[in-house]
């Protein structure tokens, strides 16, 4: 199948950026998006010109290295799926589609399709970790977890950090991510000593790069780890425990 | 994160790192910028929508009392008219004459003032957060979130319109027969009736009371995000609450200029 595609080139970080047109004409229904831009690049460098940059590691949906936008919407067309699981057969032969990088004001592009999306992990360092000594593992029974709240803890924990929500929003905001994390580490003992502590950490630091929730939904539509949008009410949640409780824990 | 790799195209010639300098081991990293957007806001964007929420509840309690008050027009020109006498005078003498009505009317614009003026900054906040390249192609379930802004915005021209049409009765907006209520009196009916026989006037409260639903259906249902409800029974419980709050509301008082221009109520 031939595809037409309009791929955003930027030569470095705050130039002007532009679309450039390719075709590949040998592309397959079962290639992945990210297959599309290797045989875009093969066929780039055989002529000499600057192949496209863009993010992959795994590319087997676990590490959040990918990501890029897919006419307007972050991973592809593809619901609930990341940029290296999407696959040409949502396209027909012949299609025009724009590829550009994941939009959003905290992600300053890098290069190409390509951008820094380490506000996301300025979030983290903020909060999104456990800092008090676990000390030795107890006995088996004697910290009591309910399996459904394990189950609930390894929901929220399931996100892998691609930043697509962000780039879904219409507001730039990062509630799904952050929502996740402090729901995640919530509802384990030892991530709850330290849940007002953390709370305000990484509603601070979210503040500084990210917008407000509108409850659009779009990220819970594009998230590749199915975080559901009940993760954005643990924002406020959240805060507003810590604000009122004004303790560490 | 950190081990982000930029595809193939790692090369040579290092970028311009946003605040001047080349620093290519922070574009192997994936880093350019390691400076906030902004500082800290003095208020959060999440106190914000706090605020938002539970102003928001105000208006929603006090619109679903007032479209149960206005069926009464139902019942009559005389048990209508006793109704608004009854707001004026109830819990007198511990209330001075409309005493409720000035408590409700105070309480009602600091609401209003608050809701505003939060919706003001996250909208600000959330079209600086996202940059320059505006979202595409969102689906048609988050129409209502869409069009927060706008249907605020006419809610907000037809608070201002109702008042001077059925409160002040201010010429130009009011029809030339309305009669102020008095301590002994309330003209309500007769003012309620004559406004909405001019059809302009009824249509108005028609589309305003579309937008009145939309922006209810979508409010009421972020409150419960707003004020972190993450019970999965609890979420769709209010979700079904705030449609049917907000097509009763609507259904309600869209009855009364229906009713009026078919001659039903006159």
């Amino acid at each position: 199948m031939k595809l037409v595609m309009d791929v955003w080139r930027q030569a470095a970080p705050g130039e002007a950026g532009h679309y450039e047109t390719h075709e590949v004409d040998d592309a397959t229904p079962e290639m992945s998006l990210l297959e599309l831009l290797d045989r875009l690049n093969f066929a780039l460098v055989e002529n000499d010109r600057e192949p496209v940059a863009f993010e992959s590691d795994c590319r087997e949906g676990i590490c959040g290295a990918c990501g890029i936008t897919v006419d307007g919407i972050p991973h592809g067309p593809q619901q609930n799926t990341p940029s290296c699981h999407q696959r040409l057969a949502s396209f027909h032969d012949g299609q025009r589609i724009r590829l550009e990088p994941l939009r959003s004001a905290a992600y300053p592009v890098i290069r190409d399709l390509v951008v820094d999306r380490s506000a996301l992990d300025r979030i983290i360092v903020a909060g999104g970790h456990v800092a008090v000594p676990g000390g030795s593992a107890p006995d088996a029974d004697a910290l009591l977890v309910s399996h459904e709240r394990a189950e609930q803890a390894l929901d929220m924990a399931a996100c892998i950090g691609c930043g697509a929500c962000v780039a879904a929003c219409p507001n730039g905001a990062a509630h799904l991510f952050v929502g996740s994390k402090l729901a995640h580490l919530s509802l384990l003992p030892t991530g709850r000593q330290e849940r007002g502590k953390r709370a305000r950490a990484m509603l601070n630091e979210m503040e500084q790069d990210f917008g407000p929730c509108s409850l659009y939904g779009e990220c819970a539509k594009v998230c590749p780890a199915n975080i559901p949008l009940t993760a954005i009410a643990a924002v406020n949640k959240e805060g507003l425990r810590s604000f009122f409780r004004h303790k560490d824990d | 994160m950190t081990s982000s790799r930029v595809g193939r195209g790692r090369h040579a010639h290092g970028a311009l790192v946003e605040g001047g300098t080349t620093d290519r081991d922070a574009l192997g990293m994936g880093i350019v910028r390691s400076a906030r957007l902004k500082p800290p806001p003095r208020i959060p964007s999440w106190v914000l929508k706090v605020v938002m929420a539970v102003t928001g509840v105000v208006f929603a309690l006090f619109v679903l009392v007032h479209m149960i008050g206005n069926l009464k027009v139902f019942t009559g020109a005389e048990h209508f008219n006793e109704y608004a006498h009854w707001l004026r005078t109830v819990l007198q003498p511990f209330l001075p004459y409309e005493g409720l009505l000035w408590i409700l009317r105070i309480a009602l614009m600091v609401a209003l003032v608050a809701h505003v003026w939060s919706a003001a900054l996250i909208w600000r906040r959330g079209r600086a957060s996202r940059g320059r390249h505006r979202r595409p192609g969102m689906w048609v379930k988050n129409f209502t979130a869409r069009t927060m802004v706008v249907t605020g915005i006419v809610l907000l021209g037809f608070v201002v319109f109702h008042v001077l049409d059925l409160t002040t009765g201010t010429a130009g907006v009011a029809v030339d027969t309305f009669q102020p209520a008095t301590p002994s009196t309330a003209h309500a009916y007769e003012n309620l009736v004559s406004s909405l026989q001019r059809p302009w006037v009824a249509l108005a409260y028609m589309v305003s009371m579309l937008a009145l639903f939309l922006h209810l259906a979508h409010g009421l249902w972020t409150v419960v995000s707003d004020v972190g409800f993450t019970g999965v029974r609890l979420r769709t419980v209010a979700w079904w609450v705030a449609g049917v709050v907000a097509l009763a509301v609507m259904l309600g008082n869209i009855l009364i200029p229906i009713a009026v221009l078919m001659g039903v109520v006159a």
